[in-house]
């Protein structure tokens, strides 16, 4: 590793400024510029609106709002629609995670071996990865609509005609949604799992079958700990773009029936340009915001560190 | 057809009219010098005035007008703008958005001010927001100038053009609720004998909400594929319903002091009554949206069925299986102070609004006054593939409208038009209906009481209306009252 | 090849059983795109029949016909009766263009100065340990909550539905991945090949330029690739910063909705598989460094 150059150089020489850039940062500068404009100044916007209640009905510029202090966030303390879409996110984040992690392991087992058609086998695994979310989370609305296909299988099995409105059910309609988001990324954790297989140390493994452990138990006791640290980043990774889903909610429902399937980031689209209650909404932005990045760095951390 | 305008409306008629009609526009003389030789400015050529003006404005640079539209309705709008860009040449685009969300994208350009589009066509019912975000353009200065004296005398619904007194945009589509009835049933000699015989009362097109349940209960008999009705019971359409129902009792929703009143026990025992004849709708009325309703009651398999002019358009087609075999009527009414209140309800419609970070609002309003004048909507709505319901007397005489929608429909639908009470138009509108809508849905699924449902919407109602601002509330809210049709008006409490 | 899992031999009938769900997995995957392919072919009548038609008995051209030659559609169902009429505002040429032309400004962007930046923390550690993580940060924020007052900012900077604002938005937000991608392709070339280069007497600069950056090229190239999926199939930046001037081919697919009809299943489907091709094929050429992509570089293949 070369370390910082001592003196200010090529920037300030070959451009003419009095600039005295190091050569490094003057590299990050571009890139950083851009995310102080398009996150820092968003944020500090954030914490303004949030203490405003501010409404495009109001007729002023958001700049010029009446500040309300800490009234939405006493609001959204009690807010039983903030409240409850930040309780089903946590559960779809569990849920689907989970999901696509014991999918995930499964098949990736069933990959260890070769065999002739395996690279095609793949490929069409790892298909739903490569769908745009919108058209996917479409093809899901269109799978689910009463005449269906899903309705349909489900008619041939029961014998009788089945045609079940998914998407318009308070508990139910939330299936779709799941099953749109685990069917398209459960090919990710697979590729991940599959990644970590391929690097466990073959010895320690070949050692154990010959002391003939039995399959089990060679998995759960040698293999599952080796692949923690490519899991960890696995779950850490689905977990924080799960937490974020928003366009198969948006395709399939829009939070509805009644606000059933709101989660958080449906609710703040709802809120926000559906109701303009921008201010109040900006404190909620707040609010998820402090929370998810907290706890997604903490978890990143500790994984670098552990992996 | 008289127009209900409240006095400064008539005010500024008065003006016009009265001032010898024509060099009473004492400040666009020069306007109106090109026309000296022309004909008056009346409704009937209020295309080729509005066109005239246009073309005045636009002289001498390169006008283009952008229109913000739903999804689906271009079939409406593009002829009339084909047309506009022949008389003007002022080229015309159009920007698409989702149906549902037009109303947003214009709340949405209030805040960002893109200057994406000229002219909007948001419904009606969001007018009010849009007004007081400050994106629609206030529209009276230009009807001042512009706006021939007899051009509102035909159209059979203007309430929801007006915000707080002043003109916001001009209706292009009549979307008043009414309702559908299966002849044959209805018509059945056995069915009649046997309905009067357990009632007591003529089975006929149902005058009040009380005798429509009534039919559908009769009717009702899922084990032999029959059903009372098709209604809705999701979320936007149970609102509406209920609302027709409560207003069929005698009821404002508001007091004049903005307290709710649609917890009274009138509301209560609307809400009840619909919740009753939930049980003689058929399975689809939990889920089913629009399109759906129409495959359901084209099926014939239903008594009623409630809707619009496209709903009309649908069951009229090839693909209904009920294509002349319809009965029409009025939304139901209900005794009130002993004798029959009919209160039909317009819920939807289109409004064609300028943007207040438009380079040309004058010619978009020109262009606004161009697409509603009688000759040039009545192309709008001969397209069948549109939204554009008759909205003007002249529509309902046009032979392709006429066969479009079956003339025994356009008799119904004016009398209809022409009586509708309007729409919650108050600001925070979809915030007030969405209480309603969530609530009421809670009722139907019997996880509220009735009571309870309304209870709790008046309360957030109360909470809404503290937020947005009694003051101005009121002052809208007396302007609305005032335009409620002049039959019903008084009638309402 | 962990087979140490699988040296004992295994009976033809495991075999046969693994190789079985190996396939019902992979029609798993595969249902929702063969439905999608094949509801772009079905003529509308067959859109939500019951009982639902799988493969079309009369496929039919005209849903991509309105998606791309709006004109040839209408005389199409002119000529043909029964075949959908639909009239578009205009057909999803424009959605393709702008989606093109700001996926690929945002891409060059993006992975220009991700380079610099990811050269800069990969040999310098400028900033810091804790320095990247910042980039990581803004991947972790919902974008939801980041969009509100990214609406407040552009409406004050006029930048709403202007391709300049687009392509900001859309650098900023992939940035992270290309830094932290081309980061981690850069670690695994060690900087003594830079160290020999200078002792020839290159500049820094010159090092890096004709040394390192040939031999990364393969990865930045994927970052690339990676990153233009990303701003391809971008939905909610695109819903709410834009309002009529900018289209993209994840917007229109919500605009084929009739007033006769309803939602146009087949013709959102036949737009859905043509705006998605894009992606498939760009997502097979970096099939390798996915995983890498996705995972911020943490796990390499």
């Amino acid at each position: 590793m070369f370390e910082q150059p001592a003196s200010p150089s090529l920037v300030s020489r070959s451009w003419g400024f009095r600039l005295r850039l190091p050569f490094n940062v003057a590299l990050v500068l571009p890139a950083q510029l851009i995310i102080l404009a398009v996150a820092l100044a968003p944020a500090v916007i954030v914490v303004w609106l949030a203490l405003t209640d501010w409404q495009p009905t109001d007729a002023i510029p958001w700049y010029q709002a009446e500040t309300v202090w800490f009234w939405n966030f006493y609001d959204l303390w009690y807010d039983e629609r903030f409240v409850n879409a930040v309780l089903r996110t946590f559960f779809v984040v569990g849920v689907c995670v989970a999901v696509e992690l014991v999918l995930a392991l499964g098949l990736a087992l069933l990959f260890l071996e070769d065999w002739r058609w395996k690279k095609i086998a793949v490929s069409v695994i790892i298909l739903p990865m490569m769908i745009i979310p919108v058209d996917a989370a479409n093809a899901f609305f269109m799978l689910f609509n009463e005449h269906g296909p899903i309705n349909h299988l489900v008619s041939l099995a029961l014998g009788h005609p089945f045609e079940f409105s998914w998407l318009s059910h308070p508990t139910w309609a939330m299936v779709p949604i799941m099953l749109c988001e685990i069917w398209q990324w459960t090919p990710l954790m697979f590729l991940l799992v599959l990644t970590g297989l391929i690097a466990l140390p073959q010895n320690q493994i070949r050692a154990a079958v010959m002391l003939g452990a039995s399959p089990p138990r060679i998995f759960f006791k040698l293999v599952l700990p080796l692949l923690l640290p490519v899991l960890g980043v696995a779950v850490l990774i689905r977990c924080i773009e799960t937490f974020k889903i928003f366009d198969p909610v948006y395709m399939l429902t829009r939070g509805q029936p009644g606000g059933a399937t709101e989660t958080i980031s449906m609710y703040m689209y709802n809120g926000a340009f559906v109701y303009f209650r921008m201010g109040y909404i900006a404190a909620a932005a707040l609010i998820v915001l402090i929370l998810v990045v907290a706890t997604c760095l903490g978890l990143a951390k500790s994984v670098q560190q552990h992996g | 057809m008289e127009n209900r305008m409240r006095d400064g409306q008539s005010r500024r008629k008065f003006l016009l009219t009265g001032a010898a009609g024509l060099a009473a526009a004492s400040a666009p003389a020069a306007l109106l010098s090109g026309l000296a030789f022309a004909e008056p400015a009346t409704a009937a050529n209020a295309h080729v005035v509005a066109a005239e003006a246009a073309k005045k404005l636009a002289v001498g640079r390169s006008v283009k007008l952008t229109i913000l539209e739903p999804s689906g309705s271009l079939g409406n709008i593009k002829p009339v703008a084909d047309k506009w860009t022949a008389d003007t040449g002022i080229a015309v685009e159009f920007v698409e958005v989702p149906l549902g969300e037009i109303n947003q994208k214009v709340l949405l350009e209030a805040v960002s001010r893109s200057g994406s589009f000229d002219l909007a066509l948001p419904a009606t019912f969001g007018v009010p927001d849009l007004a007081e975000s400050g994106i629609l353009v206030n529209l009276d200065k230009y009807a001042e100038l512009h706006e021939p004296p007899d051009f509102q005398k035909d159209v059979l619904y203007t309430i929801g053009d007006y915000y707080k007194g002043s003109l916001y945009g001009y209706e292009t589509d009549g979307d008043t609720y009414l309702m559908f009835y299966n002849k044959p049933w209805l018509e059945n000699v056995d069915e009649q004998k046997a309905f009067a015989d357990k009632l007591g009362y003529p089975l006929k097109v149902p005058d009040t909400w009380e005798e429509l349940d009534a039919m559908m209960a009769f009717f009702h008999q899922p084990e032999k594929n029959m059903f009372g009705g098709t209604l809705f019971r999701t979320q936007y359409f149970i609102a509406w319903e209920w609302w027709g129902r409560f207003h069929a009792k005698g009821f404002y929703p508001l007091a004049d002091d903005l307290t709710p009143q649609i917890n009274n026990p009138a509301g209560v025992a609307a809400l009840e009554e619909l919740i009753a004849a939930s049980k003689h709708q058929y399975a689809g009325a939990k889920s089913n949206g629009l399109f759906e309703n129409f495959e359901a009651y084209g099926q014939g398999t239903a008594f009623a069925n409630i809707g619009w002019g496209g709903t009309q358009k649908y069951l009229n087609s090839e693909k209904s299986k009920l294509k002349g075999k319809l009965a029409f009527g009025l939304m139901p009414g209900g005794k009130a102070g002993g004798e029959l209140l009919r209160a039909p309800y317009f819920n939807w419609g289109w409004n064609y609004v300028v943007s207040s970070v438009s380079h040309e609002p004058e010619i978009g309003y020109l262009f606004s006054l161009y697409a509603t004048s009688p000759a040039m909507s009545t192309i709008a709505v001969r397209d069948v593939d549109g939204y554009f319901d008759p909205f003007r007397g002249v529509h309902y005489e046009d032979p392709q409208i006429r066969e479009v929608y079956t003339p025994e429909f356009l008799e119904v639908h004016k009398v209809s038009m022409q009586n509708s009470i309007p729409d919650f138009y108050m600001k925070g509108q979809g915030e007030y209906f969405d209480e309603l809508r969530v609530n009421l849905t809670a009722a139907d699924a019997g996880t509220k009481t009735a009571k309870q449902a309304l209870d709790d919407t008046a309360h957030s109602w109360e909470r809404i209306t503290r937020r947005v601002g009694a003051r101005s509330q009121k002052v809208q809210w007396a302007f609305l009252k005032s335009n409620y049709p002049e039959a019903i008006r008084g009638r309402l409490k | 090849m962990a087979d140490g899992l699988v040296t004992r031999r295994q009976s033809r009938w495991v075999v046969i059983l693994k190789r079985v769900t190996v396939v019902i997995a992979m029609l798993i995957s595969f249902f929702p795109i063969f439905w999608l392919i094949s509801t772009a072919f079905k003529p509308f009548d067959e859109w939500a029949s019951w009982p639902p038609v799988w493969v079309s008995g009369h496929p039919t051209l005209q849903n991509f016909r309105i998606v791309f030659f709006p004109e040839a559609a209408r005389e199409f169902a002119a000529a043909e009766k029964g075949s959908l009429d639909y009239k578009v505002s205009g057909s999803a040429w424009k959605a393709f263009g702008d989606s093109a032309l700001i996926a690929s400004l945002a891409t060059a962007f993006s992975i220009s100065f991700g380079t610099l930046a990811a050269y800069s923390i990969a040999r310098f550690a400028t900033g810091g340990p804790n320095f990247p993580f910042q980039f990581l940060t803004v991947r972790m924020m919902p974008p939801i909550a980041v969009v509100v007052p990214i609406v407040a900012l552009f409406a004050v900077l006029r930048l709403s539905d202007t391709y300049f604002g687009m392509i900001l938005a859309y650098t900023a937000f992939t940035l992270p991945f290309s830094i932290w991608m081309i980061r981690s392709f850069i670690e695994e070339i060690p900087s003594e090949l830079e160290g020999v280069a200078m002792v020839h007497g290159a500049s820094r600069a010159k090092a890096f330029l004709t040394v390192t950056l040939p031999l990364v090229r393969g990865g930045v190239l994927a970052t690339a690739l990676f990153v233009f999926i990303l701003n391809w199939s971008e939905f909610l930046f695109a819903l709410v910063l834009t309002s009529g001037r900018i289209l993209t081919v994840t917007l229109q697919v919500a605009n084929y909705v009739s007033a006769s009809s309803g939602k146009l299943y087949g013709v959102q489907a036949a737009m859905g598989t043509v705006s998605t091709i894009p992606v498939i094929v760009f997502g097979y050429l970096i099939q390798k460094h996915l995983v890498r992509g996705l995972t911020f570089g943490a796990v390499k293949r």
